[in-house]
């Protein structure tokens, strides 16, 4: 009984302590939602670590006029679209101005429902789906490229610059890899490079020998390896190479990440990658990287959208001078500066601009190779 | 032809993982009869600390002057460390609960693994970690079918674990105490067993297993992760059940027969179905021998 | 007393060097060849001093410092209690359910939310509750039902535009009919056996939403998901009814609300009827439940169907309320999930479990602020609670004592 009624009081003290948070002076809060935990934990970080430091920057610049300070709320999704909702609804009531986030598609949409409901602004640096912005939601803006435009950009360069005539898709069941993956297939379709199998695994998987088997002898001039994880995509790479897979290996953005290469090490070697061009002789994109690398270590594959997504919405909303969504997004739409990841200008359906470009991988660094429009560098 | 003696050999190997981290799980069943969820955590934990030992004796220059001195060292302080943990683990989250209901245990499992495995993530941090080395580089190629030294290497390995797991069973006293203490905890207690120092004894042996499977499956996919266990974990368990749950050599057919299934699920029919596949061979068997392959008596023991 | 202040001293400060030869090893080799102690020592002070504190309160409340603190608050406490039970058990139901009624005027849309979630899993835990606390069978698929419940709604509303209040018991037949498909060929395992086989077909329902593109547009999920609709009279051109969906979260919190006391009245009903007994004895001895005369291949098919038919319901408002379903929302962890609602709470216990999904919904809410240590905590509390009550917060009053409880 007695320990009952201890555990009691002391629940009891806790929740008081909780409930009392203290009152601050006037800040300006913003939210961010990425996986903080579960497989995707990796990407989540570095979405939140990407706001942060947009936050660090906007502060050594002079802050916003009226606020003592920003503060973040990161919210932890998992993936889970129920825990995304929930995330959207807390930053509800937290009173944010805007979001950063989501990661996966899956958890962009519902949140992204919730969140229109009280009309926040919500910049997603990482979803590709398309159906993210086309659904007509007047706050939903998007700082990464689109599935269909990045699989454009693959098919071209599969036609034009490796003259291939045949390829094996693979991807991880995902509503971002699969999207890409069948966009991919439609385009090669169109282009005349005959898809010789397209076959999937699913998330979670280390195992890839089966399949890679499979790929092998139906001996494909490229594999296309379309994973929503690089952590996969590593060991994908690993056990490529160890088969003996004779194809080239063409992948997407999620494999831009220097822990891909960490891990696949020389089985990295010579595979290419589509992603959005980063021009990192910019100087927006040297004093994001000189911030962003001394605190917070590696630039990860969405950091950079990320820092570029809280940059917009940070801008507009000084720019505006107040925190009413219909002025903020005005001051979006208005956006044309340089970012660290791109030129940033929207279009009026939220999208801004994909400019996928292909990557190699050499000596253990991404190298850029070929532009749609510019052909090799 | 090719095609299927490759696939063959994935299977195999694949299965080999499968017993691997099956032999530790059922081992522990066989004697408290509990469905150790944290057992998946305790092989990621072994694969993190192979990554940790080994990547020390780089550092310290002794890799390249003594190899194989440096790579046995790290399997057996990884072996050690493991048994070290799960005998702690043991302590505080099942000892407390011997007379509690089953389910009680198996939910006190969970809590333990969802912890170590975020404890996990929070001191080695979110990323994949590489394997420094290679362990029996390259590959013997015969036609068109591929076998690297590594596959055959996992095989060999979780067979000699095999026969030495049934001979520390069966020939040994420390084994007799040990089927004794599963049988009947009080009755064993009364002729001078130890039950308590039994179990204990169970998790660190089932945990060095799990180690080395850890380090096994790290050389031959090159890198771990935080969450490397929970996937693996449930098909031990399956592979574990299939055979007949407490049966060491059914562990090692359980993990086999998972393994087979779903490479040549991915291979003839379809990749996304291939775990579809496993669960519906494991339901078949289990539907006409509920007590799996090589399961003897009937467990009457309920949830 | 000071020999077991000694005791447990002992064994406190071998445990506390054993978690720092634990710790060390994982934080204190680095890649150049080094080693180091001050992180893992920062890592082992932590929890030394807190799990210190702790024990160090619990000694003085057992040896009797506390008791100038504790005993009035128990004297207090045992009042309350006793005045509690005068009232007979309805006041306090219809207390709690005006609570209910009057909670989202007095709260924000993130309460709103929590609290839909925690009513939904009050459906889920209920009726997992037949089939693990009552039927004794011990299921680690059972979010499938949820699935297949959703996805009914889900392709129902987008397809045929048919309403959710129609859908609603068409939801729970079909789940039921799943049910009985899982608990066909489950019905001769036992114990472990079948928790494998159960989390099997769990996994199978998932890969298969995730896989069957034409069907369930696999793990895109399926989008535009109508909210429940209601005819309200409209008196604007002619009185006729107009018909409104309900999208404002409180108008879905007391539809929650509704499914939640329809199951909680059901549970009870069948706890106390018939069939409830007869499922009771097959928990107990299911070869003696045989022998008395219990249909005990039906009554284990039925504990099946009738637990899937409220995960059926919990699946459909799902659905409804998310606007979007997935397969990612029925995962293994989520059975897991409410499995630990339901030992947590107290198995076959109704206000137990109330109690346990409340507790599981709201604690990793609360843990949201420490990001990423919030799963941490809520795994060491899992196990510290299975420690501390493993019968459960609120455990169920027995007839009798099962015979493996008397073994140990």
């Amino acid at each position: 009984m007695r320990k009952r009624i201890l555990f009691t009081a002391v629940a009891g003290l806790a929740l008081v302590a909780l409930l009392a948070a203290p009152a601050v002076a006037k800040t300006l809060k913003i939210g961010s939602m990425s996986p903080l935990t579960g497989p995707y934990a990796a990407d989540g970080n570095d979405i939140a670590n990407g706001v942060r430091c947009a936050i660090d920057m906007i502060n050594a610049s002079g802050g916003i006029p009226g606020y003592d300070k920003i503060e973040l709320y990161p919210q932890d999704t998992a993936c889970d679209p129920k825990q995304a909702v929930a995330a959207a609804n807390k930053l509800i009531n937290i009173g944010v101005v805007g979001v950063i986030g989501a990661y996966c598609s899956s958890s962009t949409i519902p949140a992204s429902e919730a969140l229109a409901e009280e009309d926040i602004i919500m910049i997603t640096p990482a979803s590709t789906n398309e159906k993210v912005t086309e659904r007509g939601l007047p706050y939903m803006f998007r700082m990464c490229g689109r599935d269909d435009d990045q699989s454009k950009v693959a098919g071209k360069f599969i036609k034009e610059a490796l003259k291939a005539k045949s390829i094996f898709i693979v991807d991880d069941k995902t509503t971002y890899s699969q999207g890409l993956a069948d966009n991919v297939a439609k385009e090669c379709k169109k282009l005349g490079i005959k898809v010789l199998g397209h076959d999937h695994v699913n998330q979670g998987d280390k195992d890839f020998s089966a399949l890679l088997t499979l790929a092998k002898s139906k001996k494909p001039e490229v594999f296309y390896m379309c994973l929503q994880n690089h952590s996969s995509g590593s060991l994908m790479a690993i056990q490529a190479k160890r088969m003996g897979l004779k194809a080239k290996i063409l992948s997407q953005d999620a494999m831009y990440h220097p822990n891909f290469i960490k891990v696949a090490k020389d089985a990295a070697e010579g595979i290419y990658v589509t992603y959005g061009y980063v021009d990192t002789t910019t100087d927006a994109y040297k004093k994001y990287e000189a911030l962003y690398t001394k605190k917070y270590g590696e630039i990860g594959a969405y950091a950079t959208y990320a820092y570029d997504a809280a940059t917009v919405l940070l801008k507009a909303i000084k720019n505006a001078g107040s925190t009413d969504p219909a002025k903020i997004k005005a001051e979006i739409m208005k956006m044309n500066f340089e970012g660290a990841s791109k030129w940033i200008k929207f279009k009026p359906n939220g999208d801004s601009s994909s400019n996928y470009i292909v990557f190699v991988i050499k000596n253990g660094k991404y190298i850029k190779y070929w532009g749609p429009e510019k052909g090799f560098f | 032809m090719d095609y299927f003696i490759q696939q063959l050999i994935n299977g195999i190997t694949l299965g080999g993982v499968y017993a691997l981290i099956a032999l530790g799980y059922t081992m522990v069943y066989g004697v408290i009869q509990l469905i150790n969820f944290a057992h998946g955590e305790f092989f990621a934990a072994g694969g993190y600390m192979g990554v940790i030992l080994l990547n020390w004796f780089i550092g310290r220059g002794y890799m390249s002057t003594h190899p194989m001195i440096c790579i046995g060292a790290s399997v057996v302080l990884t072996m050690g460390y493991c048994a070290f943990l799960a005998m702690g683990v043991e302590k505080i989250a099942y000892k407390p609960l011997r007379s509690a209901s089953r389910l009680a245990v198996l939910l006190s499992a969970l809590g333990m693994s969802i912890f170590l495995q975020n404890a996990m993530m929070l001191t080695q941090g979110v990323f994949d970690k590489p394997y420094p080395i290679e362990l029996a580089e390259g590959s013997l190629t015969v036609g068109g079918i591929t076998v690297s030294y590594l596959q055959v290497i996992i095989v060999v390995f979780t067979v000699v674990l095999l026969v030495g797991l049934n001979l520390l069973v069966f020939k040994t006293r420390i084994g007799m105490a040990m089927r004794a203490t599963a049988q009947d905890k009080v009755m064993s207690s009364l002729v001078a067993i130890s039950s308590n120092r039994i179990i204990s004894l169970t998790f660190a042996v089932g945990a060095g297993l799990a180690a080395a499977a850890g380090i096994m499956v790290g050389f031959y996919y090159g890198s771990v992760r935080y969450d490397m266990g929970f996937v693996p974990g449930i098909k031990a368990f399956a592979a574990a059940v299939l055979g007949g749950i407490g049966n060491i050599t059914g562990a090692m057919l359980g993990g086999l027969i998972i393994g087979m299934v779903e490479v040549f699920g991915a291979g003839y029919i379809s990749g996304q179905y291939k775990d579809v596949f496993a669960f519906i061979i494991l339901i078949a068997v289990l539907y006409f021998k509920p007590t799996g392959i090589m399961g003897e008596n009937v467990d009457d023991t309920r949830v | 007393m000071i020999r077991e202040f000694k005791k447990i001293g002992k064994i406190y400060v071998f445990g506390m060097l054993w978690l720092l030869g634990l710790i060390w090893p994982m934080v204190g080799i680095h890649k150049d060849g080094s080693l180091s102690f001050g992180r893992a020592f920062t890592i082992w002070s932590y929890i030394v001093v807190g799990t210190f504190a702790c024990l160090l309160l619990y000694l003085l409340n057992k040896s009797g410092y506390l008791d100038k603190a504790t005993k009035p608050m128990g004297r207090v406490r045992d009042d309350l209690v006793a005045k509690a039970r005068a009232v007979p058990v309805w006041i306090w139901t219809l207390v709690a359910l005006a609570a209910a009624l009057i909670y989202p005027l007095f709260t924000a849309r993130y309460a709103h939310d929590v609290a839909i979630q925690v009513l939904i899993y009050i459906s889920l835990g209920l009726g997992l509750n037949i089939v693990v606390g009552l039927a004794g069978l011990l299921d680690l698929g059972y979010i499938a039902f949820y699935g297949v419940g959703a996805y009914t709604y889900a392709l129902l509303s987008v397809h045929y535009g048919m309403s959710f209040w129609l859908c609603l018991p068409v939801a729970a037949v079909l789940a039921s009919v799943a049910g009985c498909l899982i608990g066909y060929p489950t019905l001769r395992m036992r114990g472990d056996y079948l928790a494998i086989v159960t989390l099997g077909f769990g996994e199978i329902v998932r890969l298969i939403l995730n896989n069957w593109m034409s069907l369930t547009n696999g793990p895109n999920g399926i989008l535009g998901i109508k909210p429940p609709g209601i005819y309200v009279p409209s008196f604007e051109g002619g009185f006729h009814f107009e018909h409104i969906y309900l999208k404002k979260l409180y108008f879905l919190y007391y539809i929650a609300l509704a499914i939640a006391v329809v199951t909680i009245v059901a549970v009870r009903r069948l706890n106390f009827s018939r069939i409830g007994r007869a499922w009771e004895s097959i928990r107990e001895d299911e070869t003696a439940a045989e022998l008395m005369g219990v249909n005990t291949f039906m009554l284990k098919l039925l504990a099946y169907a009738m637990g899937a038919v409220f995960a059926g319901l919990a699946g459909a408002f799902f659905a409804a309320r998310m606007r979007f379903v997935s397969p990612e929302s029925f995962t293994f962890l989520e059975s897991a999930m409410v499995l630990s609602m339901v030992v947590l709470g107290g198995m076959g216990s109704i206000p137990g479990i109330i109690l346990g999904c409340a507790a599981l919904i709201v604690l990793p809410e609360v843990f949201r602020e420490f990001e990423l240590y919030r799963m941490l905590v809520f795994g060491a509390a899992m196990t510290v609670m299975m420690i501390f009550r493993p019968a459960g917060l609120i455990p169920a009053k027995r007839v009798g004592t099962r015979s493996e409880e008397k073994e140990g």
